[in-house]
């Protein structure tokens, strides 16, 4: 274990905003801390999509330059910062994936190199835990099989239509099961934001 | 009764913006499905936000997606190179002074049009086969080479068309790297010159590849920082001659850098 005392979720995340306004603003030397702080979040998301470690670094690289040529795309209002790069890694690893180029899928954990004593900041810098809760309440009340669907979807970037291969159904089947899924889903969360 | 009831393709819900503002955040759509995705987000505000509405709702996912893994030291010395940087053991080597000043300036370039390292590995490999670019030609020639570029987002998704035209070779590099074919359309690119007259096509753009076309004179002619281009869907092959351009997909402007 580290022998620094490890920051608090609630510090890294001020840390991580602290960063990102600055960075905003056009601070150099904010890119590396927000680098140094989500690069092992944000190389887990790229590498779970794309499934090869090359690709997930380049896939990486291209995040953090494109965050530092567009760093004003980011609303504070509408998301934390960790959620937010978080959603830009798995997008862009996505948009990658759908290049053909990437076999895609889970990776073996030889391709997990050990982590320095100052990555574990990573593991302090999840996304809210109000959220998680919630989503992962409204999921539970999918039935089991669009639910496995749903998340296959999310955790390893398949389409529709390989979906469909692999559950071995008709393309428009798997499409009706995820809809109305995805319509429940969208039901449930509203309920949770009413006040 | 052959199969069970569940697979029966029963009537399917109608699929509102907000069911497809979902099934691209998973990342279930391609082709033109997730290209029409894309546009919808560019210009309509209300499928903007309930795209984000979801991703945000899904982030929390990701946090069970950390495999422990560490990305390699290149990885920041390559975004500090791009974003130009000083990063920590990037020692040049010493190939001809000509050929390091292009690649810094190529870098300058990609840094300032965010182009793609395909396209601009592709820029310099024509830098260094046209007769100006030449490593031997004199460094004064090849500064008087103004090379501009445009960038062609598709939506807010960042995969986009990566123009660049090279004067001393009178060549243009289009780079479609994220883009992929989706059987059906065709995307043409036009030049749209500053007096009204009609679009002048740059051809059918080739997903997922970098194309270095000889630009014609009457196009050169046409063509300074500033100059618009956009993007249409055409059927496969490009505009039929005897129809009108199809939807404007996306567009863009050079700059010179």
């Amino acid at each position: 274990m580290a022998a620094r005392p490890r920051p608090t979720s609630d510090e890294a995340r001020e840390a991580l905003r602290d960063a990102m306004a600055r960075l905003a603003a056009g601070d150099h030397a904010a890119l590396e801390e927000i680098y140094r702080m989500t690069r092992v979040k944000l190389f887990g998301i790229t590498l779970r999509i794309l499934g090869d470690r090359k690709e997930a670094e380049d896939a990486l690289q291209d995040v953090y330059v494109n965050l530092w040529q567009r760093a004003d795309r980011y609303d504070p209002a509408r998301a934390s910062p960790i959620s937010w790069l978080a959603t830009f890694a798995r997008n862009r690893a996505i948009d990658r994936l759908r290049t053909g180029k990437v076999r895609g899928g889970a990776v073996g954990i030889e391709e997990a190199a050990p982590l320095p004593d100052e990555a574990p900041l990573a593991d302090a810098l999840l996304v809210d835990a109000e959220q998680r809760e919630q989503i992962h309440k409204c999921i539970a009340t999918l039935d089991e099989r669009t639910r496995t669907h749903i998340r296959a979807a999310f955790f390893d970037g398949h389409t529709y239509a390989e979906l469909a291969e692999r559950a071995d159904v008709p393309l428009g089947t798997m499409k009706s099961w995820i809809r109305r899924g995805l319509q429940r889903l969208r039901a449930c969360l509203e309920a949770s934001e009413k006040p | 009764m052959s199969a069970p009831e569940d697979t029966m393709p029963a009537a399917d819900p109608p699929r509102d913006d907000p069911t497809l503002a979902a099934e691209w955040a998973l990342g279930l759509l391609e082709g033109e499905e997730l290209l029409a995705a894309r546009g919808k987000y560019a210009t309509d505000p209300d499928f903007a936000w309930r795209k984000e509405w979801w991703d945000n709702w899904f982030a929390p996912w990701t946090d069970q997606m950390a495999g422990g893994a560490e990305p390699g030291d290149h990885v920041w010395q390559g975004i500090a190179a791009r974003i130009g940087a000083p990063a920590a053991g990037e020692a040049p080597g010493a190939p001809a002074a000509e050929v390091v000043e292009l690649k810094a300036r190529l870098r300058r370039w990609q840094w300032a049009a965010g182009l793609t390292s395909v396209a601009a590995a592709a820029a310099l490999a024509l830098f260094l086969f046209s007769p100006l670019g030449s490593p031997v030609a004199p460094p004064t020639q090849v500064a008087a080479a103004e090379p501009m570029v445009a960038t062609v987002p598709i939506g807010e998704t960042g995969l986009r068309l990566d123009v660049t035209y090279i004067p001393a070779s009178d060549r243009m590099l289009i780079a479609a790297i994220g883009l992929t074919p989706d059987g059906v359309h065709d995307h043409e690119l036009w030049l749209v010159p500053d007096d009204g007259s009609a679009a002048k096509s740059l051809g059918v753009v080739a997903p997922g590849t970098v194309r270095s076309m000889a630009v014609p004179a009457e196009i050169v002619a046409e063509l300074h920082a500033g100059s618009r281009l956009v993007l249409t869907r055409e059927p496969l092959g490009g505009k039929p001659a005897d129809a009108d351009a199809g939807p404007v997909v996306a567009e863009g402007a050079f700059t010179t850098v």
